[in-house]
């Protein structure tokens, strides 16, 4: 009895396997990742939630990167940059040079309120601007943070898994 | 060719005289024109010599007091007054570029031809008297043009004296042992030595090997006498110190193979075992410390030590087979050695060269502050990557081909009943292939940090290119490397003729067939003229693929620095930081010592003002050996400063006893 439930927790969340309709730019990059994303992520300025979400998308529960999604150390080995936060002045510029470094052809994901309009932190005294500002954003995944599986979602539709 | 043998003497002494006397304007040219025409000279002697096999003397009563001056250059002696002679011709052409490092004072244009001529000659000496004439005169000469920019660089002096004392060290253990061979064969021809050396006691014989490896040693850069070698070579200037690593060292050797071979004929199994304990010992440390040395003509004076080290590692091997009576194996272990010499003198001299180049373009030879120069100085660049790349002993350049016959040759001697060989030969290929691979780590590491990425310092991004007499100069050797590396066979009968010269055997003609080279009644066969067409096919192929496949847009970013926005030169690798790895598992022999400085701010100790890191390899030798035989000698000296206090009776006293002893030793 107390095995069964103990794999039951454990088991992966059923909702995240359902994928959702996309762009066709991203259907493009999708059959060009052919189930195979690499991610690297930079934190422009977060409040830290979205990091949250991002790790739990990996823990067993979610398991990204069954989705042959994963995150990457380096830009030079990743397709797509994953931002999160409002884009503060210090991160403006590394945020920048990340995105040089990724080899072409590249996405950009916008995580979270925060990295598509700057959410809460709009005309705060610190902050340049949303993603979309700095970088061209191809993809935004709404929501304050957004739930684990709307980024799964999200991100199977860029991986085209 | 006895005459030319004299006129090349004569041109030698001209240019001495040309560089002490003529007028400023006309020195340099003038002294470096007759010093060539003496090398061109020997070069013609020499090549003669080898080609037709018969040697070339020369004798006069009057030259010398007492004993006369005896000249003979056989084949064996051939062979080094051609490596000295070639090496010369480009380190003079090389000369006439350079400027600068005291070498156009009148006392180095004098001293120059004196040096370069007594390299020529100290192989062609057949007495034991002008043998040590020569050797001397070399000996003085070279002292003198490491000294030569003492004025303005305090490191000079100390090189200087180091130089000067295990110099006349190792000229001393030469004089007594070839006296002992002297008096005991009743003659001090070299030729009277040879005929009666057999019949010697066993005892005079190992003690003058002895002693002459000591001191032979000490010239060829051998541990523990190895010392004065990475000062001196790395202090002198560039010129210098191309003739000291190329063609001075290969004089150690030189001596070593003709009192142990050509005079003493072989000797019992514990002389050769000796020579290979040193000779691997001298192969590994000075390849370590090569390979984690920053200051780029120290890293290569250490890799002379490396090289001569393999040198007497193969002449062991050599001696060693000859005992148990392979005597096959010991002319190839011997051909190894000699084709070592060779193209050692060859890439040594092309790195040396260019090396100076790069100091004199950049005003240092700190590693860690060059950078980029392959860019800024091309033909430099490019030549010491040849170079290297021969030092690294990769294949179709030149040091490959000699490693290769010499790991062949260990190879094959391994199935052996002597327990000697069959113990030593496995060492020795241990200690070659740990050697290779260290050789290739101090290339990756001197031209990474030295030629590419980006200039370190001011200095080395406004470094220019050279002028056209210093990349000439080492760019002929450059091209020796790769055309001795594919053609072997050019130099290899030559080679085999002095083998068998000092051998004193006419033994088979195992090493060439056409243009491989192959060793008798064995299968390896090495043919570098296919290696290098396979290689260039093969690299061919590439670029034509390449450039037949679209190759999709290229853009040109940054390097990845995390996204730091201020990158700078000084994040680069560095030398120090690309030998630590070794450093550390090395860290028992070459004892590293780090010294962190750390000033705080004078408001509080929290902030940090300035940090400083030294970090620094010590010789172990010298820590270990050299600095409490000094501080001993020091004790001596004190102590005895003692005994002579002013007393006119004690000095009678000491008179007295000294008479009576005499009396009592004579009686």
């Amino acid at each position: 009895m107390r095995l069964r439930t103990l794999v039951r927790r454990w088991r992966t969340h059923p909702a995240a396997i359902a994928p959702v309709e996309s762009p066709p730019g991203i259907r493009e990059a999708a059959a060009r990742h052919r189930g195979s994303l690499q991610l690297r992520h930079v934190d422009a300025g977060s409040c830290n939630g979205c990091e949250l979400e991002i790790a739990s998308i990996f823990s067993p529960v979610y398991d990204a990167e069954r989705f042959g999604i994963r995150l990457e150390a380096s830009p030079r080995h990743a397709d797509a940059l994953l931002v999160t936060g409002p884009v503060t002045r210090n991160m403006a510029g590394p945020l920048r040079k990340t995105f040089d470094a990724l080899a072409e052809p590249r996405v950009v994901v916008a995580l979270g309120d925060c990295a598509r309009n700057c959410g809460a932190f709009a005309g705060a005294y610190g902050v340049e601007g949303a993603v979309g500002d700095v970088v061209p954003v191809d993809l935004e995944i709404p929501g304050c943070p957004p739930a684990p599986e709307a980024i799964v979602a999200a991100l199977r539709n860029l991986a085209g898994s | 060719m006895s005459g030319l043998l004299v006129a090349t003497l004569v041109l030698g002494l001209a240019g001495c005289v040309a560089g002490a006397a003529s007028p400023i304007g006309i020195r340099t040219p003038l002294s470096v024109a007759l010093t060539l025409a003496a090398c061109a000279g020997a070069l013609a002697v020499g090549v003669a010599v080898l080609v037709r096999g018969r040697a070339v003397s020369f004798h006069d009563q009057h030259l010398l007091p007492l004993s006369g001056f005896n000249l003979r250059l056989d084949r064996f002696g051939a062979l080094f007054v051609v490596v000295s002679a070639g090496v010369a011709v480009c380190a003079l052409v090389y000369r006439l570029g350079y400027d600068g490092h005291g070498l156009s004072s009148r006392t180095a244009s004098a001293v120059l031809p004196a040096f370069v001529t007594t390299l020529l000659f100290v192989p062609s000496a057949s007495d034991v008297t002008t043998f040590l004439f020569f050797w001397e005169l070399m000996a003085l000469t070279s002292l003198l043009l490491v000294l030569a920019d003492h004025r303005h660089r305090a490191e000079v002096p100390v090189a200087g004296q180091w130089y000067a004392v295990m110099t006349q060290f190792g000229a001393a253990a030469i004089l007594v042992g070839l006296v002992l061979l002297a008096t005991h064969a009743g003659s001090q021809s070299f030729a009277a030595i040879a005929a009666s050396s057999l019949h010697m006691r066993p005892w005079v014989r190992s003690a003058a090997f002895v002693l002459v490896v000591i001191g032979f040693g000490s010239k060829a850069g051998a541990v523990p006498l190895h010392v004065w070698l990475p000062r001196a070579h790395s202090e002198s200037s560039g010129p210098v110190s191309a003739l000291m690593s190329a063609a001075m060292v290969n004089l150690g050797i030189y001596g070593i193979v003709r009192v142990g071979d050509g005079l003493l004929h072989g000797g019992p199994v514990w002389w050769w075992l000796m020579v290979m304990a040193i000779g691997a010992l001298s192969a590994l440390f000075g390849a370590l410390h090569s390979a984690t040395s920053r200051d780029l003509k120290r890293l290569l004076a250490y890799s002379t030590t490396d090289n001569m080290g393999l040198v007497l590692l193969a002449v062991g091997a050599s001696g060693l087979f000859a005992v148990t009576g392979r005597h096959a194996l010991a002319l190839v272990a011997l051909v190894a050695a000699l084709l070592h010499v060779v193209f050692h003198a060859v890439f040594k001299g092309c790195l040396f060269l260019s090396a100076s180049s790069i100091q004199q373009a950049t005003g240092t030879r700190d590693l860690d502050s060059l950078g980029g120069l392959l860019r800024r100085m091309p033909v430099t660049g490019s030549v010491f990557l040849v170079g290297g790349l021969a030092m690294a002993a990769l294949p179709v350049l030149c040091g490959f081909v000699s490693e290769w016959l010499l790991l062949q040759s260990m190879l094959h001697g391994l199935p052996s009943k002597d327990p000697a060989v069959a113990v030593a030969m496995p060492v020795g290929v241990g200690v070659l292939a740990l050697t290779g691979g260290l050789a290739a780590f101090t290339f990756v590491k001197a031209a990474g940090i030295g030629l590419l990425g980006l200039p370190r310092t001011e200095a080395a991004a406004r470094a220019r290119e050279v002028g056209p007499a210093m990349t000439g100069g080492s760019g002929v050797l450059a091209a020796l490397c790769v055309l001795l590396g594919v053609a072997p066979f050019l130099v290899l009968p030559a080679v085999i003729d002095a083998a068998n010269g000092v051998l004193g055997r006419r033994g088979p003609d195992p090493l060439v067939r056409g243009w491989q080279v192959g060793l008798s009644g064995v299968h390896g066969v090495l043919a570098p003229g296919i290696l290098a067409a396979v290689l260039c096919a093969a690299v061919g192929t590439v670029a034509l693929v390449r450039a037949a496949v679209e190759p999709g847009p290229v853009r040109v970013a940054e390097a990845w620095g995390c996204g730091r926005e201020l990158q700078t030169a000084r994040m680069e690798y560095t030398a120090t930081s690309f030998g630590e790895p070794l450093t550390r598992v090395f860290e028992d022999v070459l004892a590293p010592s780090h010294d962190v400085d750390i000033s705080h701010v004078a408001e509080s100790r929290y902030y940090v003002e300035a940090a400083t890191v030294h970090t620094s390899t010590d010789d172990g030798f010298e820590r270990r050996l050299y600095a409490p035989a000094q501080r001993a000698l020091r004790r001596f000296g004190t102590a005895a400063r003692s005994v002579p206090n002013g007393s006119v009776h004690r000095y009678l006293a000491f008179g007295l006893v000294a008479l009576v002893l005499v009396l009592v030793l004579v009686a």
